[in-house]
């Protein structure tokens, strides 16, 4: 009993010790709370009042996160790491949170609702504690929990306002395949937990159980721990909610699921790699080839169905699986020492998708569609829209002069330095797939500008539409600028990412 | 900021004026577009003549001229080294005529662009934007900066085709842009295998710098494109053939060769007639520059193996670019075709690997840059006035158009490779380049040469039929009265652009040492990077 107690002092020493590692999850927690309390009482007397302390508690979040720049600490008996890696995934989720509820609140401004409105900021930042615990982590626990915060402030947000039955099915089904894979990956991990008898992936103890343990039994166990996290990421063959969610939520929650998740659950991939990848034994090989093998056939799938889309924002579904793919080709590279080539090709992927959803949404609310044969022939008629869009289509697609053209440059020769001195054909075929994709989509990305300037509208019945000065106009070509100077000067965000 | 930067970004100054003038003001647009490319010419002349090529090695910097070199992009990539990127101009003998011929080429565009009416700003911006990114590919010597002008070069051409075309131009458009895409994605891949194989002889850092990738010396020893004693192989390929095969490929698919030529004539034909003249007068020969300057400059040992194949295909172009001429009904069609035809002469001559050859190719490029434009401005000429160009449409357009027929009857003799014209030096340099090079031993067979001459004469057999059958004879017009009052004769305008051009095929074909002088030094230098390897 003595022991105990001595041991119960020690905690709580190392507790408080680790609690300033926490300070940004506590800004966000305490805007969290503020928000419901705004919610219910407050947006009766000023209507914007929830949505200003979620913006200010995102701002306080980053502020403080600037803080631990440079700081590299574990906290929580290792529940919980300060790195440069989280440092960044956490400036880039904080980033995406502070666009997306701006979006959210522009999307919904002029909707009548019978629910308040203001629970979806609370539910954002929720979402948002989730993601900066996500990409902190190198603890299965840790990472279940932060995995489910995330998929359940995800299902909310997708049903919340769902207005159709469309919507609603989206909801369900995202609900549905979502449990079921948290479920498969619970599985797994009990089954990890058997093997090693430690949950922190990175520990000697958890790759020395992971190399004890019989082949086909790690086989099952990482593929299901895989799945949990391909849910998150929509990587093939777990991307079959991503489209019709995509398609279903409302455009804002849809830039929010295709950008910030992946981001952190991208980190939490690569902390997996860099820490199964480097061994010789079975599961690293098994770990590798599974990344790379799903990279490929992501890439592949994504791209080719892209294709065959006539909605928009199912064709940013697709688009979004197939830069999963080349993610997922980042990742060897950061599993191979190359940390900042995968953070700059993320702040790039979160600058073009948010980008292109804020044009999406733009257009949503000024034609109420988001097929892409609404958009015939308004090149003329809104220019500037159209400009920037297209130019964040040339980004996707990897074209210079943008930022696009320089992160696939940077991945392209990180695994061309792989294959240069380990000779692995595998790295080949990542290469020649990462190029044959970009050709096939530019295919559908300037289905865009084929639209909007090469066709002609036959009606003229949209002469009412006057392109007005909206704050996600505004964002969206401040983005696209960002995306074409990053582009064409790409040392000064690239000095940041590295130091 | 020197004078290959002004002629470079001349044009983007035209753009942002452009965009910055209200549509009320749209007849200016094409004064500016006009003013641009006139300065822009008339730099390229004092730059040509203020041009004396130096003997010295290709790879040395001080054989290049008017050299501009600015660090751009520095970055640590920790274990990839550090990246090297460098705003980094300069011209030859090889890039400099090409600079002269593009902005010469421009000029005609912008003046067969007058009656443009078709949302003019989009137009003229494009058109200056697309003006900028070819410049910038004839004088980069770094292979980052030259692929970032490379592809914004497909982005206005895209448009311009896709917006300003006609009934199938979504399909040309597109069809452009993925042929040139896909060749130059694995350019990209062979560009970063380079970067990685090539150290800066000073700071020790990896560089794109084109120059030191075409010295030996400056190889890291065992890297995947090390030049000697290299053993990478990929599929079986040794790695510098592969690397070689897709730079070649990436170019060839712009020159064009056979069988990936298909896009050529469907871009022509869609496309409005400044487009076809730019795409005629200056992309197909940004193929043929890429092949001297970047496979031959940086792949010579490889080169000098695959030459016969080269020699084949271009044999194959040849033939095959005259004969499908033949069968053509649509007149610009028809000259589509004898442009692969006349490029496929520029591939027999570069692959031949004499001085004779390679300066023919070049001579070929020029010669057949201004005509081919000549030839387009041409068929867009009828095409204006009646919406037509299917050739059984017309016959004996002589009597109603005369002056225009005497056009067409010098643009055809020229470009049939008539003595006294341009097409002739370039041609016959050409195969007189090819049959020396058995005894030189440079691979080339001479039946090679049979072959190319018999191109020569296929291209007399097409020029003089169309020639024949639609200007000759009793007038017999589809359209009827109608289209004889619509058919006037060439205007003031059209015999400002026409008369120079031909004017030049004249004064190329007497007098071809105003071009030769330029090139030789070159030529003799490239020739003493390849023939160690032969």
């Amino acid at each position: 009993m003595n022991e105990f107690v001595f041991q119960v002092s020690d905690s709580i020493d190392h507790i408080i010790r680790s609690i300033p590692l926490f300070k940004v999850e506590f800004a966000l927690s305490f805007g969290f709370l503020s928000s419901i309390v705004c919610t219910l009482i407050f947006d009766k007397y000023w209507k914007h009042s929830s949505f200003f302390v979620t913006i200010l508690s995102i701002i306080c979040a980053f502020l403080i996160l600037m803080t631990q720049h440079d700081q590299s600490n574990f906290g929580f008996y290792n529940m919980l790491i300060v790195d440069k890696t989280s440092f960044f995934a956490r400036a880039f989720i904080s980033i995406g949170l502070l666009i997306s509820a701006i979006f959210l609140q522009q999307h919904f401004a002029n909707k009548e609702f019978k629910k308040r409105k203001g629970d979806l900021y609370s539910i954002l930042l929720a979402a948002g504690i989730g993601l900066n615990l996500f990409s902190m982590t190198t603890h299965w626990l840790m990472a279940f929990i932060a995995i489910e915060m995330v998929s359940i402030c995800s299902y909310i947000m997708v049903g919340y306002f769902s207005e159709n039955k469309k919507q609603a099915e989206a909801a369900m089904k995202y609900a549905l395949f979502g449990s079921a894979c948290s479920a498969v990956m619970l599985y797994g991990l009990s089954l990890i937990y058997g093997f090693t008898g430690d949950l922190n992936f990175a520990s000697p103890k958890h790759i020395q159980g992971l190399i004890a343990a019989p082949e086909v039994m790690v086989s099952i166990a990482i593929l299901f721990v895989f799945t949990g996290i391909g849910f998150k990421l929509s990587f093939v063959p777990f991307h079959l909610w991503a489209p019709d969610v995509y398609e279903g939520a409302p455009t804002p929650v849809t830039a929010f699921l295709s950008t910030v998740p992946k981001i952190a659950a991208i980190v939490l991939l690569s902390r997996l790699a860099s820490a199964w990848i480097s061994t010789p034994f079975y599961f690293s090989e098994l770990t590798f080839m599974f990344i790379s093998f799903v990279s490929i056939v992501t890439m592949l799938a994504g791209n080719l169905i892209a294709l065959r889309q006539t909605d928009i924002k199912r064709m940013m579904a697709y688009s979004s699986i197939g830069h999963t793919g080349f993610l997922m080709m980042a990742i060897i590279a950061y599993s191979n020492g190359q940390q900042n080539i995968l953070f700059f090709y993320v702040l790039v992927y979160t600058l073009m998708n948010f980008a292109s959803f804020a044009f999406i949404d733009v257009l949503e609310q000024k034609l109420g569609s988001t097929q892409l044969s609404s958009y015939t022939g308004l090149g003329k008629k809104m220019p500037i829209i159209f400009t920037c869009f297209s130019i964040i289509g040339i980004s996707l697609i990897g074209l210079p002069p943008t930022a696009g053209f320089i992160g696939k440059l940077f991945v392209f020769s990180s695994i061309f330095e792989i294959y240069q001195y380990g000779g692995d054909q595998i790295f080949l075929w990542l290469l020649i797939v990462g190029a044959l994709t970009s050709v096939i989509s530019l295919f559908y990305y300037f289905k865009i500008p084929l639209f909007a300037f090469l066709r002609n509208n036959k009606e003229e019945n949209i002469e009412n539409i006057n392109p007005a000065l909206s704050p996600m106009l505004v964002i969206g070509v401040i983005l696209t600028i960002l995306v074409v100077l990053i582009g064409i000067f790409p040392s000064g965000v690239f000095g940041v990412i590295s130091n | 900021m020197g004078a290959l930067s002004l002629l470079i970004f001349l044009p983007m100054i035209a753009v942002i004026g452009i965009l910055l003038l209200p549509n009320r003001m749209g007849h200016s647009f094409k004064y500016l577009a006009l003013l641009a490319t006139v300065l822009q010419f008339g730099l390229a002349g004092y730059l040509y003549i203020n041009f004396n090529g130096s003997a010295g090695a290709f790879s040395e910097v001080s054989t290049y001229q008017y050299v501009e070199q600015l660090p751009w992009i520095r970055l640590d990539l920790g274990s990839l080294g550090k990246l090297e990127v460098d705003y980094f101009l300069g011209v030859d003998g090889f890039s400099l005529p090409l600079l002269l011929l593009s902005a010469f080429v421009m000029l005609m565009a912008v003046g067969a662009s007058w009656n443009i009416e078709k949302s003019k700003k989009g137009y003229f911006a494009l058109l200056m934007l697309l003006n900028t990114a070819v410049m910038g590919i004839f004088c980069a010597l770094d292979f980052f900066l030259f692929y970032v002008f490379y592809e914004v070069m497909l982005l206005p051409l895209y448009f311009l085709i896709g917006i300003w075309g006609g009934a199938r131009r979504e399909y040309a458009a597109i069809k452009f842009f993925i042929y040139t895409l896909f060749g130059s994605v694995f350019m990209l891949l062979v560009i970063v295998g380079l970067y990685f194989s090539v150290q800066n002889p000073n700071t020790g850092a990896h560089t794109f710098n084109m120059l030191y990738m075409m010295n030996p010396e400056n190889y890291v020893p065992g890297s995947f494109f090390d030049f000697l004693g290299n053993a990478n192989e990929i599929f079986g390929i040794p790695a510098r053939m592969i690397g070689f095969i897709v730079l070649f490929v990436a170019f060839a698919i712009k020159i064009p060769i056979v069988p990936l030529h298909t896009w050529l004539p469907d871009a022509h034909v869609e496309a409005p007639t400044p487009v076809s003249i730019i795409l005629a007068g200056i992309l197909l020969k940004i193929g043929g520059y890429g092949v001297i300057r970047i496979c031959l400059g940086i792949f010579p040992d490889a080169a000098a193996d695959a030459n016969w194949w080269l020699g084949l295909i271009g044999v194959v172009s040849i033939i095959y670019g005259a004969l499908n001429a033949l069968a053509q009904t649509d007149l610009k069609r028809l000259i589509a075709y004898s442009s692969v035809s006349h490029m496929g002469f520029v591939l027999l001559g570069i692959s031949s690997l004499t001085a004779e050859g390679i300066s023919g190719a070049m001579f070929q490029m020029l010669s057949h840059g201004f005509l081919s434009a000549a030839l387009f401005f041409l068929v867009g000429v009828v095409y204006d006035r009646v919406h037509d160009r299917y050739i059984y449409n017309f016959r004996g357009l002589a009597s109603i158009m005369p002056k225009y027929t005497a056009y067409v009857a010098i643009a055809f003799f020229a470009s049939l490779g008539l003595p006294g014209f341009s097409a002739f030096i370039g041609e016959a340099f050409v195969i007189i380049g090819t049959f020396n090079a058995e005894s030189m031993n440079t691979g080339i067979p001479r039946w090679m040469a049979i072959f190319g001459s018999l191109g020569i004469l296929l291209s007399a057999a097409y020029f003089l039929w169309t020639l024949q059958r639609m200007f000759f004879g009793t007038t017999r017009l589809k359209g009827g009265e109608e289209w004889v009052k619509e058919l006037k004769d060439v205007n003031i305008r059209e015999q400002i652009i026409l008369f120079p051009t031909l004017a030049l095929a004249l004064l190329l074909g007497i007098m071809p040492s105003l071009v030769f002088g330029v090139l030789n030094n070159s030529v003799l230098s490239l020739l003493d990077l390849v023939t160690p390897y032969l």
